[in-house]
């Protein structure tokens, strides 16, 4: 295996192109690459081409969550979800760019069973243990994003700028399909450069877990109030962050009966956020 | 310097001292198994299997042997002498021979210059496995197929049960089993499996000694028993295989059992070089034998007054796919299983079988902790459906020294189960903390999901049992070498040599400070464990080392001074000490064939307060307040650590510790997917000591591991019914089961 360390976009891009993948701050990428749920011959380091730091509303994508948690710039959502993801450790290399391609925590996909995110052609989840799984666009995947950043992002409207485009953040991710098992519209060698947070009057994140901290979200619910109203988005509760428009959304959830209470769960969470930004 | 330091009082019996292995670990200078380095050295690996149950068609080692930096690949061919071993019946083999039982069961090991290309050898070792169907269902393993063609565990004087897959049966039948109470209460209750999680992952160097023989560094929980099971199965005489100790990153049960001991040794003598194993954190998970995961029915018949009448109970337990110490936990889920009250009547059935699953053994409380929660349900339950306060229900029925347990065996010595309970419930419960309060001190915790809406508190209590040393007729001696010699002023000096193993649980300093206390001087050195110094100390578990230690540790040291003073100017003496006899339950009837089964008991009590938000289903520990039953702190402060640790173990179990299977896969072998408490999920502990001295121990100490574990999971889940009102009689509760209640 080899590290490349281009200097520029374009020379990162160009790197990437083959298979090769990209490496900011390693915080899931390695563990994947020992459990060779992700094979590659070259890591791509993004350190020197992808913008670090916030100014104004637009954070590189490679500031990290440490980062963000304590810069009373940063929307309270937002800041609040950093600092409830993961540990201090994971935080102060991890960064807001790759959060937002955080892998599933689905453990028939961690284990490599030939699921349907793997390019197999059944949920295994769905017939087996998954309290942490989906209730929403679960058909086909029943697992959970797991990023916290990625819902108060969504609530707050956040604007993606990649190495080819510009984008909503609903944009950038997607259920998988039959054609397609990503779950991100990210094209081979296209990178996540920058975000542009808009500032909410008011925000917040609150999170339900199996333990008073260092846990993925069971559910998570940001919510950012802006003129027009307040946005809602969700963790843990499909396999790609999820924008509810109202608690009344809750009836339109496919739970599976081990994630029923996630939507019972769901419900004061909401009321609460909405109450807390209002 | 040199006088000031003589007088420096490190510590007697009964006084706090300060861990010799605190301030080491706190700086991360401790040496633990896994920082061992011996020059030239090689790193092993496992290979381990992927399936359950499987057949093991072909084994081919050719590509992995033929890649750079390899050294050795072995196979069950290469073992020299015994194929299987085990703590009590040696039916696991040390390297899978046609047949694979559990996943991750090692198949075949790797040596290498470096772990990576030990680790990618190891890839190319291919093993053609056929799946079979694997038995994973504890109800049903009694009517499958047998994992093991010839019963393991028969003819060793256990009740004749020929079902298939049963790893033991036991039937406690006391007084008249068919006797009606006025009131009857009954309940269905499950444990998952716990993990012992213990941070030092498995690990070792077995270094060859260059005449055939070996010596293994590693980190265990009894330095002889490992040396007993590894010699047969390297073909060498018990003289030629020494255990050393090292640095133990925690065992609660988890290290019994052997990890890599004879693999390690193996490698080391093929390739004729030191060879280090490391497991990594999941392989640690599939590399020890977890907590028994239990389903147990219980109905309890009482008068309307409250007095216990007969107490019926069935309890399955599931051991997994080798016996480990699967006999003895089946014998205490059912001896303790009536909790220390005392009835006339009971019948009492447990089962263990063989499955698919991952092995279990022994974990820190081995079988009380399954029976505890389901009895003190069952005694919360009456409490409501006879309106008496359930702290009185438990007094009334308290076990004292003269009552007779289930097994026949009449209570002797120190037995204060109304006592722990009397202080237990004495102990004054904090009022609840005024709202507006900081999130982190409400259910949730740093998820900041309630200011105090759907926020409800409950209180809990819990009342458990346990017996200290091991028990039905096994003579679990200790030995203790002390050498003692004149040093410069001509002041005594003493060495201490004792196996028995620092597991972080301060036996060390306990050593110390009985033979400080004996010996009359500050100048007392413990040397390393060792098979090749000492003889056996028994093993770090049942609770039963500061007993025993301190038992051949005093009877050394008493002999050694006597020697000493006799005028000898160097004395080298070693003692074994043994723990009062014990006698094995009648198989059929389980009453005990002579006076005791068990050597002693530790009885605890704990008061439990939680909140829940009954919305969210999220919980917050507030409060715990516990007596427990100690005999004699030796060094109190340990003590109330061991009470802390123990009881942040159970918390664990009843909130949040489940090893997750799938067909017999584990599937969240991390500590990203398998969650123990953090420190805001554990409350601050009041410990109250009941220091009433055991007769027969020295010191009249007892043992302080096992009973907080025994007790807070029961604990803390009476609390949680007590603010939901839910039955909860499933461990671990988490949010999915409160959540919109």
């Amino acid at each position: 295996m080899q590290l490349l360390r281009p200097e520029s976009v374009e020379a990162a891009a160009a790197a990437l192109g083959n298979g090769s993948v990209a490496l900011a701050g390693g915080t899931d990428l390695v563990p994947m690459l020992r459990d060779r749920l992700v094979s590659a011959e070259t890591l791509v380091e993004l350190k020197e081409v992808v913008p670090r730091g916030v100014e104004g509303t637009r954070i590189g994508a490679g500031t990290t969550l440490a980062e963000l948690e304590v810069d009373p710039e940063i929307p309270a959502a937002l800041r609040e979800a950093c600092a409830l993801a993961a540990s201090p450790q994971l935080r102060s290399m991890g960064t807001i760019g790759g959060n937002l391609l955080q892998a599933t925590r689905c453990w028939y996909w961690r284990l490599d069973f030939p699921c349907f995110l793997h390019g197999g052609s059944r949920c295994h989840a769905r017939e087996g243990a998954h309290r942490e799984h989906a209730i929403f666009g679960n058909e086909r995947c029943a697992s959970a994003h797991p990023s916290d950043p990625a819902a108060a992002l969504l609530a707050l409207g956040a604007r993606v700028r990649t190495s080819r485009r510009e984008l909503g953040l609903e944009e950038l991710y997607r259920l998988p399909t039959e054609d397609d098992r990503n779950v991100t519209a990210l094209e081979p060698g296209e990178l996540i450069l920058e975000l542009d947070v808009p500032r909410p009057e008011a925000s917040v994140y609150l999170k339900a877990m199996d333990r008073a901290r260092w846990a993925f979200p069971l559910v998570g619910v940001a919510a950012a109030r802006f003129a027009d109203g307040v946005r809602l988005a969700l963790a843990g509760v499909a396999p790609i962050p999820w924008r509810l428009d109202s608690e009344t959304d809750l009836d339109r959830a496919t739970p599976l009966p081990g994630t029923a209470y996630k939507v019972e769960l769901a419900r004061p969470l909401i009321r609460r956020a909405l109450h807390s930004v209002t | 310097m040199s006088t000031t330091a003589r007088r420096l009082e490190l510590g007697r019996v009964g006084e706090t001292t300060r861990r010799v292995d605190a301030i080491p670990k706190v700086t991360g200078e401790f040496a633990y198994a896994s920082d061992l380095f011996a020059a030239g050295m090689l790193w092993g690996h496992t290979v381990r299997s992927p399936h359950a149950h499987a057949r093991i068609v072909e084994i081919d080692i050719s590509q992995a042997l033929a890649m750079a930096g390899v050294h050795g690949v072995l196979t069950h061919t290469d073992v020299p002498g015994a194929k299987t071993y085990g703590l009590e019946f040696a039916d696991q083999p040390v390297l899978a021979i046609d047949r694979v039982r559990y996943f991750g069961e090692p198949v075949a090991l790797v040596a290498a210059e470096h772990p990576e290309q030990a680790r990618r050898a190891a890839e190319r070792i291919q093993v053609e496995y056929e799946p079979l169907e694997p038995v994973v269902d504890p109800e049903r393993a009694t009517e499958q197929e047998p994992l093991h063609e010839e019963n393991p565990t028969a003819g060793h004087g256990f009740r004749d049960d020929q079902r298939p897959n049963v790893l033991r049966s036991i039937a406690i039948r006391h007084g008249d089993p068919d006797a009606e109470g006025e009131v009857s209460v009954s309940g269905v209750y499950e444990l998952g499996m716990q993990d012992q999680a213990f941070l030092g992952p498995e690990s070792g160097l077995a270094v060859p000694d260059g005449e055939g023989g070996v010596d293994i560094y590693v980190a265990t929980q009894w330095l002889h028993v490992d040396r007993d099971q590894v010699a047969p199965c390297l073909g060498l005489e018990k003289e030629q295989v020494r255990i050393h100790l090292s640095g133990v990153g925690g065992a609660f049960g988890g290290r019994e059992d052997l990890s890599m001991q004879v693999h390690g040794a193996l490698l080391a003598l093929h390739t004729s070089r030191p060879v280090k194993m490391v497991y990594s954190r999941e392989e640690s998970f599939v590399g020890h034998v977890h907590r028994h995961p239990a389903k147990i029915w219980m109905e309890h018949r009482a008068t309307k007054a409250g007095r216990l009448v007969n107490v019926r109970a069935q309890i399955l337990l599931d051991g997994g796919a080798y016996a480990s110490s699967s006999a003895a936990v089946t014998s205490n889920a059912a001896c303790f299983a009536v909790g220390p009250y005392s009835v006339d009547n009971a019948l009492i059935e447990c089962t263990c079988v063989y499955s698919n699953n991952p092995p279990c053994g022994a974990m820190r409380g081995f079988g009380a902790v399954q029976s505890c929660f389901a009895h003190e349900a069952q005694m919360d339950k009456l409490a409501t459906a006879l309106g008496i306060d359930p702290v009185e229900l438990r007094l009334l029925n308290a076990l004292a020294p003269g009552d007779t347990l289930p097994t026949g065996q009449k209570v002797s010595g120190s037995f204060p189960a109304a006592e722990v309970i009397r202080r237990a419930a004495e102990l004054p419960v904090p009022e609840a903390e005024e709202l507006p309060r900081d999130p982190i001190r409400l259910p949730g915790g740093a998820g900041n999901t309630t200011h105090g809406q759907g926020v409800k508190r409950g209180v809990g209590f819990a009342v458990g049992f346990k017996n200290v040393c091991y028990s039905e007729g096994f003579d679990d001696a200790c030995a203790a070498r002390v050498r003692l010699w004149k040093g410069a002023d001509d002041e005594l000096v003493g060495e201490v040599h004792c196996a028995g193993a620092e597991v972080g649980q301060g036996v060390t300093n306990v050593i110390l400070q009985v033979a400080r206390t004996e010996l009359g001087t500050e100048n007392v050195a413990l040397a390393p464990g060792s098979t090749a110094d000492v003889e056996s100390s028994g093993s770090a578990s049942a609770s039963r080392l500061t007993w025993m230690a301190a038992g051949a540790v005093r009877l050394a040291c008493r002999d050694a001074l006597a020697e000493f003073e006799a005028g000898r100017s160097a004395v080298d003496v070693q003692r074994t000490y043994h723990h009062p006899r014990t006698a094995p339950l009648d198989p059929e009837t389980g009453q005990v064939k002579g006076d005791r089964v068990h050597v002693a008991y530790m009885c605890a009590a704990m008061r439990v307060v939680v909140e829940v938000d009954v919305e969210l289903g999220l919980t917050r520990v507030v409060w715990i307040g516990t007596a427990q039953d100690v005999g004699k702190a030796l060094n109190p402060q340990a003590v109330h650590g061991q009470i802390e640790g123990g009881t942040a173990q159970g918390l664990g179990l009843a909130l949040m510790e489940e090893i997750q299977t799938r067909d017999g896969l584990i599937t969240n072998a991390s500590f990203t997917d398998y969650l123990i408490p953090t420190t805001l999920d554990m409350p601050p502990v009041e410990a109250e000591l009941i220091e009433e001295e055991e007769p027969d121990a020295p010191y009249g100490v007892k043992g302080v591991g096992e009973p907080p574990t025994v007790v807070s999971t029961a604990a803390v889940v009476s609390a949680l019914r007590d603010a939901t009102g839910s039955e909860l009689a499933r461990v671990p509760v988490r949010p999915d089961e409160l959540a919109g209640l």
